[in-house]
């Protein structure tokens, strides 16, 4: 059947390319060889469409020798054995490789004894660092007055040795209360008796006068 | 004799008889035996299968590992093959299905990555750089030049069309045989066929002139 239209009239006019092409898809398709009653007849159109068909076999040929030329014998052979390697390979089970270190068997109690120490140790490690952050575990040990002569001594020994040569003027003549507070009387004024311990031991600024 | 049988092919008969051998062995687990079997089926495929992959891979490394990957995938999937189809039309499935995943993911590739530039010569790799058939280096190079702008046309048509010419012109193959390997139906095959060569024949029309046939559409009065 032709796909092209079928009211041309092929016994009165020469057959276009197109018909060409439908002529030898459908001879192709078929496997049959060319029946058409022009063809048959019209010699010039015999020898245009040999021409096309010699076209298309210029194709075939150009095509299939390519490909061939890439596949030589040889290339066929070494793709052959690859494919049969792969088909062994595939039925092969895979190869595990132990790395060396467990290769050699081990016990397993003696295993499971050191595993155990092992974690104990890293537990008491980090149970005993988490511990010595949360908690000042001197001080809770020593008793309140040795605590205290220590940082009195602690405060003595941070006395400069040398004492600075020049000493600013206003150091000599301005009283503690005055320094900190800046003279607020409400807050000078409004001294704990608690807080007198803390008072006695902090250094004064006339400590730091320098005798003349 | 069909189209295919024509261009070289084996036998359907003898297609049939070693896939069943190599099954039945498989499945008694016999497998040395069945890759021995097989390797039949393999010498018997492996030019076309070739051809084909180059056909649409154009890249003669790639369509090697498409077709290995094709005869391996054939071989661990034998057990699904049914008797009563074909083994070349099959096997001929699962090479083209492999060769279309590969466009897509070059086709994928080359959106983020440059290609490698090619020699003067247009050639990607040393197998391209075969010993010449006798001809002339000007015969070669003509050639060469005419198998580039082929192989240019082909890539500018469709698919389905492009399929359908490989497998009806290069591989011999009837519209039925056209028909199970694309799943397309006899009719839109030739229908497809039909397109492809009056689109080659204007993408090529400079080739198609110089061997003297008449111009693209002219309808020629007597």
């Amino acid at each position: 059947m032709s796909l092209l239209s079928p009211n041309r009239n092929r016994a009165q006019r020469h057959l276009t390319d197109d018909a060409f092409a439908d002529l030898w898809s459908a001879a192709a398709a078929s496997g049959e060889p060319v029946a058409d009653p022009h063809l048959a007849a019209c010699a010039q159109c015999r020898t245009r469409y040999s021409a096309f068909t010699g076209w298309l076999d210029r194709i075939h040929d150009d095509a299939v020798g390519e490909a061939d030329e890439a596949f030589p014998a040889e290339r066929l052979a070494a793709q052959q054995a690859q494919v049969m390697r792969r088909l062994e390979a595939l039925e092969r089970p895979a190869r595990v490789i132990a790395f060396p270190r467990f290769a050699r068997p081990v016990t397993s109690t003696q295993g499971h004894a050191q595993r155990w120490v092992a974690a104990a140790a890293a537990a008491g490690l980090i149970i005993g660092l988490a511990a010595g952050q949360l908690v000042d575990v001197r001080r809770m040990f020593t008793p309140a007055r040795i605590v205290a002569t220590q940082q009195n001594a602690r405060l003595t020994t941070t006395q400069p040795v040398g004492a600075p040569s020049v000493v600013p003027a206003s150091l000599s003549s301005v009283s503690d209360e005055t320094l900190f507070f800046g003279g607020d009387p409400a807050r000078t004024t409004d001294r704990l008796p608690m807080l007198q311990a803390m008072d006695d031991i902090t250094p004064r600024a006339r400590d730091l006068e320098q005798p003349r | 004799m069909t189209g295919a049988q024509a261009a070289g092919l084996p036998t359907r008969e003898a297609d049939s008889a070693a896939a069943s051998a190599v099954k039945a062995l498989q499945a008694e687990g016999r497998h040395a035996e069945a890759r021995e079997r097989y390797a039949e089926l393999v010498a018997r495929h492996q030019r076309r299968a070739a051809r084909i992959a180059f056909h649409y891979l154009r890249d003669s490394a790639e369509s090697d590992e498409a077709v290995q990957d094709a005869l391996v995938k054939a071989y661990t999937h034998l057990q699904s093959f049914r008797e009563e189809l074909p083994f070349e039309v099959w096997f001929t499935r699962i090479l083209i299905n492999g060769c279309l995943d590969r466009i897509k993911a070059r086709t994928r590739r080359e959106r983020w990555l440059v290609p490698m530039p090619e020699s003067p010569h247009g050639q990607r790799d040393f197998t391209d750089r075969v010993a010449g058939n006798g001809q002339s280096p000007e015969e070669q190079l003509l050639g060469r030049e005419r198998r580039q702008k082929l192989a240019a046309a082909l890539a500018r048509l469709p698919e389905r069309q492009r399929s359908v010419f490989m497998l009806s012109h290069y591989e011999g193959c009837t519209s039925r045989e056209v028909s199970a390997l694309t799943g397309l139906n006899e009719s839109t095959v030739r229908v497809h066929l039909f397109r492809a060569i009056r689109r080659l024949r204007t993408l090529l029309a400079d080739d198609a002139a110089s061997i003297g046939v008449g111009g693209e559409k002219r309808r020629v009065t007597s």
